[in-house]
């Protein structure tokens, strides 16, 4: 307690004492946890703080834990602590409302560096870094894919050609693509989406042929700098960077906000934003039961809350389909990377509303833009019984230009 | 004293187990609401779901002698939420119903726990107007704003929280439950306890239910912008709007550093070179609010504003007028401490009010940017502050004292909307008299003769 009862307080005191230089533990950026004023304007946007309502688990309690943490009020191995770092989502929904620029996504990294340090760290959590930091392990994730869904044999072509174990054949040797825009291109094949939907890549150099796809791509580091790791997350993006040539292009939004932190927003593009970017016209339609179908968009948290790139996948989709905005299309669907592995129960409550809100729009696809995104929404939708189908955007346009009708 | 695990069995037994914290965490992030440099915590942390359970908690208390500070959404401006001898922090957002909403009554009846934001958007759906709206709507809970007696952005035509609350219910320190007024706008039975609780910063007693009044909602609004070189002609512009005859929705200003920040957060293309920038606007039927709007531009045009426009859409009113609410947030990114306050002076002297202001942080070798409701002279004067030194922290709190002074010298006081808590404590004296002072004092033992209820604040 640094405060001087009222009682006492003399005139010339206006609101209590300046706090004394805390002995700092140099856990966090001491300039980025002095932003935030604790207005609460962050609390109706979180999704933690809406599923139990306790300041803990808002944005703002969880920057008054940091800063106990920091300032040494709160031991190190506090409970409450480590629920919190492991409770919130990291969508950083907070950061669109705070007015004062409080840079909340970059301050969770450094509480998750701490709290998650060595072996701290969820072992699933590990064992997932484990694998994607070592691009020869990723070809474990189709046969890991196979029989987690099912299908047993092999898919022909399920990874583009050059992509699949680090041996750079085929399409790496490729220059980079123009596309119509003055700078070259290569195409990010994620290694999450690589592994699990391998159709999305596929579909992309459908619609834009000419993006090169240089192999040996490894992990872009972000599932490192969101599980308590983030000096191999950028390590892993700078080697990133210089392996892929001019922008990158991906299909995942949270690779796109990570990417674009540690190499600069003008590396690298999301997919809508390339295509738009380079002019891309989207051909054909999408059509359900002879009629064109309606779609709706789920918004990637870090794509819209870090990048604010909301209007070019709404277009693109228009061009194709009827789009249905959703009245939550912005709010996390629970999937937050790692987060619906390590937090099932809590990962579902939060995808819970946007399962309502899909159906209640009555329509044919919700769109992802994100490999985390599409799979949180299928199992969601499945586990639901709807007959909404998720697809990721690529796929979508895909569709349109083959002329597709789908169902 | 009871002790943390005593308080902790004690509060389950009432609310359950769920709603107690009792663990460090938890503790850390209720010692303080949105105040600077005010931070003390509690020993238990509860969340009542129940009028019963909050009567339940504040027998308890009284019997035990533990201290019970209400909080709301935590936006409080004046370390009024903070609880300064420990004990139980209260916190009231289950309690979030909206119970009623009454288009032939033009009322609603909602639980505390409820955001002014929420009321108000339910309460449009029903073509009606909930008026007062503070800046922190989105969070401020209706329960923190009648016990701050909020104010907000449409003071001037429409008054602030107090002309909206018509009947409570309340639960005092020692465990009976009050109704006071209801659903009448005619009632003089007995002494006005309903505008006595309201604003008295959850000393007397913990509301559980208030029941308020609605209006029909406005047809049209509408909100220009005019720039001035500096904010004495911005001032004497608000003085001739309402001398002639206009009381407008709003009328706000920022001086230029606050439309620096504030420009910087939303990039509304707003004039960096002004002295000063007023938002005005004005609701109701379509040809009156034009007919206002012209006026209103003529006028400022006349004292000499560098430029007047008037938003062309809906779109583009909201976006000022929610610019305008951010600028506290905005203004800390000069630096991340900011010391807000709220004196207020009659209108007319507002611009003699914001001179001293501007002399006094000279004086003082400090950085204050000023805002506020132009309308109601009502003046948030924010101090810009580095959190790591303490000197300029110390001359922050001796210029804020002068300014308070200022203020009261010109007949205005030291607070206007945030309330007195525990930051102006100290010069409620210098406002009120010690007579008065005393009065306070021998009312806040009527309600609470055990002294638990919010301690250290306003009556103790």
């Amino acid at each position: 307690m640094t405060h001087r009862p009222a009682s006492d307080a003399r005139p010339d005191a206006h609101s209590g004492e300046g706090r004394p230089a805390p002995a700092s533990a140099g856990i966090f950026d001491q300039g980025l946890l002095d932003r935030c004023i604790s207005c609460g304007f962050c609390l109706p946007v979180c999704p933690t703080y809406k599923l139990t309502g306790q300041e803990t688990s808002s944005p703002r309690g969880r920057i008054t834990l940091m800063r106990a943490l920091e300032a040494g009020r709160l031991a190190d191995g506090d409970p409450t602590l480590a629920e919190e770092a492991s409770f919130c989502l990291g969508c950083r929904a907070c950061e669109t409302v705070c007015p004062a620029g409080v840079r909340y996504g970059e301050l969770l990294e450094q509480w998750r560096d701490h709290q998650w340090r060595g072996r701290r760290r969820p072992l699933l959590a590990r064992l997932l870094m484990a694998v994607v930091s070592r691009p020869g392990l990723l070809g474990l994730q189709r046969l890991v894919r196979r029989y987690a869904t099912g299908r047993g044999g092999p898919r022909r072509g399920a990874v583009p050609a050059g992509a699949a174990a680090g041996s750079g054949t085929a399409r790496s040797g490729a220059a980079p693509a123009r596309d119509g825009a003055a700078r070259p291109a290569s195409l990010m094949l994620g290694c999450v989406e690589r592994g699990l939907y391998p159709e999305v890549s596929r579909a992309v150099l459908r619609l834009r042929p000419g993006l090169a796809v240089p192999g040996g791509q490894g992990c872009c580091g972000a599932l490192h700098a969101h599980n308590g790791d983030s000096a191999t997350g950028r390590e892993l993006a700078l080697k990133l960077g210089e392996r892929l040539d001019g922008v990158i292009v991906t299909t995942a939004g949270g690779c796109a906000a990570h990417l674009a932190h540690h190499l600069g927003r003008e590396r690298v593009a999301e997919l809508s934003e390339y295509l738009e970017r380079t002019g891309y016209r989207p051909a054909g339609e999408v059509r359900v039961g002879g009629r064109r179908a309606r779609v709706a968009l789920q918004d990637s948290c870090h794509l819209r809350n870090a990048l604010g790139v909301t209007r070019p996948p709404r277009e693109l989709i228009a061009a194709v389909a009827d789009f249905v905005e959703l009245p939550n299309a912005g709010d996390c669907c629970g999937a937050a990377g790692t987060y619906s592995l390590l937090r099932p129960a809590d990962s579902r409550a939060v995808l819970a509303p946007k399962l309502e809100a899909i159906e209640a729009a009555g329509v044919d696809y919700v769109v992802a833009l994100n490999p985390g995104c599409l799979r949180q929404l299928r199992q969601g939708l499945r586990r639901a019984g709807s007959k909404v189908r998720a697809i990721h955007l690529a796929e979508l346009l895909a569709m349109a230009e083959k002329g597709s009708t789908a169902r | 004293m009871k002790m943390r695990g005593d308080l902790a069995r004690d509060l389950a037994g009432i609310v359950g187990e769920r709603h107690v914290r009792v663990d460090d965490g938890a503790l850390a992030a209720h010692a303080r609401d949105a105040t600077p440099l005010f931070e003390a915590a509690p020993q238990a942390v509860v969340y009542p779901g129940s009028t019963a359970e909050v009567a339940e908690i504040l027998r308890y208390a009284t019997a035990n002698r533990v201290p019970v500070v209400p909080r709301g959404g935590g936006s409080n401006l004046c370390a009024a939420a903070v609880p300064l001898h420990g004990g139980i922090v209260m916190v009231l957002t289950r309690l979030n119903e909206i119970l009623e909403i009454s288009r032939e009554e033009l009322l609603a009846r909602v639980q505390p726990g409820v955001t002014t934001a929420a009321l108000a958007a339910a309460a449009a759906e029903q073509g009606l107007l909930y008026a007062p709206d503070p800046g922190s709507h989105t969070v401020s809970t209706i329960g923190g704003n009648i016990a701050t007696c909020a104010g907000g952005l449409r003071g001037l035509k429409y008054g602030v929280t107090r002309n909206y609350v018509l009947g409570l219910e309340a639960v005092l320190p020692t465990g009976e439950i009050i109704r006071t007024g209801g659903r009448l706008w005619k009632d003089v039975a007995g002494y006005d306890l309903t505008r006595l609780l309201t604003g008295s910063e959850g000393t007397l007693a913990v509301i559980t239910e208030a029941t308020v009044a609605l209006l029909p909602k406005p047809k049209e609004s509408g909100t220009g912008v005019a720039y001035f070189a500096s904010l004495a002609d911005a001032s004497r512009a608000v003085t001739a709007v309402i001398a002639a005859g206009i009381v407008p929705a709003t009328l706000e200003f920022l001086d230029h550093k606050c439309i620096a920040a504030v420009e910087e957060f939303a990039r509304l293309g707003l004039r960096l070179d002004a002295g000063a920038l007023l938002l005005f606007g004005d609701d109701g039927e379509a040809d009156a609010v034009a007919a206002n709007l012209d006026r209103i531009k003529a006028i400022c045009t006349d004292i000499g504003a560098l430029e007047v426009t008037l938003a062309e859409n809906v779109a583009r009113a909201d976006a000022l007028l929610a610019a305008r609410r951010c600028s506290l947030p905005a203004l800390s990114r000069l630096g991340p401490l900011t010391v807000l306050e709220d004196v207020t002076v009659p209108r007319h002297r507002l611009a003699e009010m914001v001179d001293r202001i501007d002399e006094i942080a000279d004086r003082y070798e400090l950085r204050i940017a000023t805002f506020g409701h132009a309308g109601d002279g009502n003046l948030h004067p924010t101090c810009v502050l580095d959190p790591h030194d303490h000197a300029a922290i110390e001359r922050c709190h001796k210029a804020f004292a002068e300014i308070f002074s200022a203020a009261i010298a010109l007949d205005g006081t030291i607070t206007g909307e945030h309330g007195v808590g525990a930051a102006k404590l100290p010069y409620l004296e210098e406002r009120l008299g010690a007579d008065q002072v005393a009065l306070l004092g021998r009312i806040k033992r009527a309600f609470d003769p055990a002294g638990i209820l919010n301690p250290g604040k306003l009556g103790s």
